[in-house]
């Protein structure tokens, strides 16, 4: 099962027989069953057959229109769930709730000990000393224990950020590429932009994934409500960041995939955004993160990070609905 | 499971439609012959979409299944290489 990017610009999208038929200048770019298809990306303009998204909306296959620079416009996507009872739950645990605190710790305390695992790993391999973030990270972690409100989490979720991010440039082990602190819309340098459109990815396949367990995706717990902002899919998206696009990008960065020549700036935003070579590189290697395999720590046995993220939605569901009386968010080791 | 179909289709029109079905299941490898991984309900599904359009006193497709350690040992010298599907770009 795989995604599919649609990059080209005036692409057309149609559905021939049961698979979808990828046109550009009238030559087929792109045929795919679409029985191997779980997910389909827009990137920039394409015109998309009205047959064709029937089918897909009806093989439960969400569609997601992102800008050329990787920016979330919209999503095309099923139906919500049927199952009302999990949304039920969502909506009573909104706001100040004991079980809303419990959650946004979690998300909090997933995403800093990711964090905190891969500076360590990092200290250990390239032999750094960022024992300062580290200690600023494990601190923030054991705050979070006694935090009784969802703006003290709040505090510490950025504290712990700020102190990951101040360690990310001596994470990058390769001259060409810096990182001074994090900026976006729109990122104005190299590393950022790469953050950013993996962020955009991750979040589209999040959302399909709380979509999938019955949620609705725009009420969050950590996030507050904002219009058109998919709230639960960020507060679920946290302990991912690390493990997925942080990865990814380091990967790319470091071992050399990526040069400075495969970006372009914008000359009048400074907006920086990956040419399309680049493009297919990094989403090559996206997809490749996502279908890595490891071993869930609370299920024990081997799982993709794409198969994960419906798991941990399962998770969220169970603790709403009482089943467990826990969240436990997924942390590497 | 892994299938590899091959069709002997007598009639030019009938053949282009099976040709066009298989097409949504798997890949074209060479000529009336297709390389397809199916789960049971896909195949099911495939089986009888095929078994309509065919007319069985002139035409004959043949279903050869390979067992998972026998997929690996497929050689090839030239032609399409399998289909990446973790992920594709246009």
């Amino acid at each position: 099962m795989g995604t599919v990017y649609v990059t080209q610009e005036d692409a057309y999208i149609g559905k021939v027989d049961e698979s979808l038929n990828i046109k550009a200048d009238k030559k087929t770019v792109l045929d795919v069953p679409l029985i191997k298809v779980d997910g389909l990306v827009i990137m920039g303009r394409a015109n998309i057959s009205p047959a064709a998204i029937s089918e897909l909306i009806s093989r439960k296959i969400p569609i997601t229109y992102l800008n050329v620079n990787g920016k979330y416009l919209a999503s095309i996507e099923p139906d919500m769930g049927k199952n009302i009872f999990v949304r039920n739950a969502q909506w009573k645990a909104a706001g100040e709730s004991a079980q809303a605190v419990h959650l946004t710790q979690g998300f909090v305390r997933g995403k800093l000990k990711n964090y905190r695992q891969s500076l360590l790993l990092a200290q250990r391999r390239y032999d750094l000393d960022l024992n300062s973030g580290i200690t600023q990270l494990s601190n923030a972690i054991a705050s979070l224990e006694q935090a009784k409100s969802i703006n003290s989490l709040r505090g510490y979720e950025g504290a712990g950020s700020a102190a990951y991010f101040g360690c990310f440039n001596q994470l990058i082990r390769v001259d060409n590429f810096s990182f001074s602190t994090r900026n976006r819309r729109p990122p104005t340098d190299t590393v950022n932009s790469l953050l950013s459109l993996g962020y955009s990815l991750l979040r589209h396949d999040i959302q399909g994934a709380l979509n999938m367990v019955g949620f609705d995706p725009y009420l969050g717990y950590l996030h507050t409500e904002r219009y058109g902002r998919p709230s639960l899919a960020l507060d679920l998206m946290e302990e991912f960041r690390p493990l997925i696009v942080d990865a990814v990008v380091l990967a790319a960065i470091n071992r050399r995939m990526l040069a400075p020549k495969d970006f372009i700036t914008e000359p009048v935003s400074g907006a920086v955004s990956l040419t399309k070579e680049g493009l297919h590189l990094f989403l090559r290697l996206y997809q490749e993160k996502k279908l890595s395999k490891f071993k869930h720590p609370v299920m024990q046995k081997q799982y993709t990070y794409q198969e994960s993220f419906e798991i941990q939605g399962r998770f969220l569901a169970k603790y709403l609905l009482g089943e467990i009386d826990k969240y436990p968010p997924l942390v590497m080791k | 499971m892994f299938v590899v179909i091959s069709y002997d289709i007598s009639e030019d029109k009938r053949r282009t439609k099976i040709h066009k079905i298989l097409k949504s299941y798997g890949q074209w490898m060479q000529y009336s012959v297709f390389e397809c991984d199916l789960t049971q309900t896909q195949y099911a599904k495939l089986r009888s979409r095929l078994s309509k359009i065919i007319k069985p006193n002139e035409d004959n497709i043949r279903f050869y299944f390979l067992c998972a350690c026998c997929q690996g040992k497929v050689e090839r010298i030239g032609g399409d290489m399998p289909r990446d599907t973790t992920v594709f770009f246009a």
